[in-house]
């Protein structure tokens, strides 16, 4: 059986007037191919995939991309962003707006020389129809394009792992739809492990080969999605989850 | 027109400006995105030139290049003077008295760099350094200019800093401050005036490049 592309488990907590005011505690795998991570905003999605992604440190737990060890408690691993090779395309997409699209696209290649970053950067573009965006600045193109930049940016550097934290939820369906299609086609081959976060179920049902819910920091249901979603429909009449 | 106080007051404020901005840089972002608890100790320290009064400043800068304190007989064993009433007397003045100006517009600067820039840059496999000249920089740009034009027109200033610690000397110590009061007391108005005006008009421009650079009336990128 193929080993899982991540394993995390996570516990954070945050406090406030000395009382847990969240706590983020979930043990999960995730596979190659896209899962998505469903949940309602405040389930802590977005902590886990910081945790992940080591712009936020776990209290406890471990956390593993492959055979690699990212992030341990009790061996006091902890590896710095910079190291852990993944790819990651936040909600605000953070594309750097003082650089072109091309700059942008590049900036994780700083180990190229100038000839060969220009090249993958126009090249990975291209494949997600942006190449025409390159000479601007993200301040100057449209949303779905920045989308896009952003997209070619996370995956440039062709990584094992991308950590998508709701990326289309500001975009008309129409584009959406484009953007998950170049997204699917790119991946077809590749077979990178996808955990995307998002709290539409219609994005969940397009996208998710699998996935898992959080609710209040917790796994609540995983599988298939057409089983977690109907999972989460029975807890829901059953008024133990959050609308 | 003492035009011997205004070169030697604008090679004190070029010189003091620039040698701020070098040593603020790495100051102004430990201060910025350093973990240590205590740094406000450190925020408070810099700040203090800008309620002290100059004369209080100038007394300890005074004490410290004194021949029996320990800068000033190191000073002396390296250069053959003490550092009190010489040019370099009031460029270490000036560095420390106008400090606050040049490490609070880029402390501000840099505190304002959205912080999901950072962390984007961080999981593209920059380091800290590669995403301070990369990120940070270059998004700050208006606090650089401000740092700059801040510590340069407050250096150019300067009243009783550059008294306590440099004196009168004519072309040595003798800034463009100085020299207005000599006018005044002398009666020479007219020669005070003209210095004064000088100054207003150095001192208008370096604020109004100051807030046109903020206003982004120039920028070195466009954001729609």
């Amino acid at each position: 059986m193929t080993p899982p592309a991540v394993s995390a488990r996570v516990r954070k907590e945050y406090r406030s007037r000395g009382a847990t005011s969240f706590l983020l505690d979930v043990d999960l795998e995730i596979p190659q191919g896209f899962t998505i991570l469903f949940g309602p905003s405040g389930a802590g999605k977005s902590t886990l995939l910081d945790c992940i992604a080591g712009v936020t440190q776990p209290d406890a737990g471990r956390i593993a991309a492959g055979e690699r060890l990212l992030f341990d408690s009790a061996a006091r691993t902890n590896l710095p962003p910079q190291k852990r090779q993944l790819a990651c395309v936040f909600q605000s997409l953070a594309l750097f707006p003082h650089l072109t699209i091309e700059e942008n696209v590049a900036y994780g290649l700083a180990h190229l020389p100038p000839a060969e970053r220009r090249e993958r950067a126009l090249e990975i573009l291209e494949s997600f129809r942006a190449g025409h965006t390159a000479a601007r600045r993200p301040g100057e193109i449209s949303g779905g394009e920045q989308q896009r930049a952003a997209l070619a940016r996370s995956l440039v550097s062709e990584p094992r792992v991308l950590l998508l934290d709701e990326p289309l939820s500001a975009l008309d369906e129409e584009v959406k739809a484009g953007i998950v299609e170049d997204l699917r086609g790119w991946n077809a081959a590749r077979r990178l492990a996808i955990l995307y976060v998002t709290h539409s179920r219609e994005e969940a049902h397009a996208l998710g080969e699998r996935m898992i819910a959080l609710d209040a920091g917790r796994v609540v249901a995983e599988g298939a999605p057409g089983e977690v979603l109907d999972a989460l429909s029975a807890r829901r009449a059953a008024g133990r989850i959050r609308s | 027109m003492s035009l011997e106080a205004l070169y030697l007051s604008l090679r004190l404020a070029a010189l003091v400006s620039l040698l701020l901005l070098a040593a603020g840089l790495p100051l102004a972002a430990w201060l910025a995105f350093g973990r240590w608890r205590g740094r406000f100790l450190i925020e408070a320290v810099v700040a203090l030139p800008l309620v002290l009064p100059p004369t209080v400043l100038g007394f300890y800068l005074l004490l410290a290049m004194g021949p029996r304190s320990p800068l000033g007989r190191i000073w002396h064993s390296v250069f053959g003077h003490g550092l009190a009433f010489t040019f370099e007397g009031l460029v270490v003045a000036s560095l420390l008295y106008s400090l606050p100006f040049t490490v609070q517009p880029l402390v501000s600067a840099f505190r304002s760099v959205d912080p999901k820039l950072l962390q984007a840059s961080a999981v593209l496999g920059a380091s800290r350094l590669r995403t301070f000249r990369r990120v940070v920089l270059p998004l700050s740009f208006s606090g650089l200019v401000t740092a700059l034009v801040l510590s340069f027109a407050h250096t150019l200033g300067e009243f009783g800093v550059v008294l306590m610690v440099g004196g009168n000397l004519p072309g040595v110590t003798r800034t463009v401050s100085i020299a207005i009061y000599d006018s005044v007391e002398a009666l020479d108005y007219a020669a005070a005036g003209r210095l004064a005006l000088v100054l207003l008009l150095i001192s208008f421009s370096a604020l109004a490049v100051v807030y046109a650079v903020n206003r982004r009336v120039w920028s070195p990128w466009s954001a729609r």
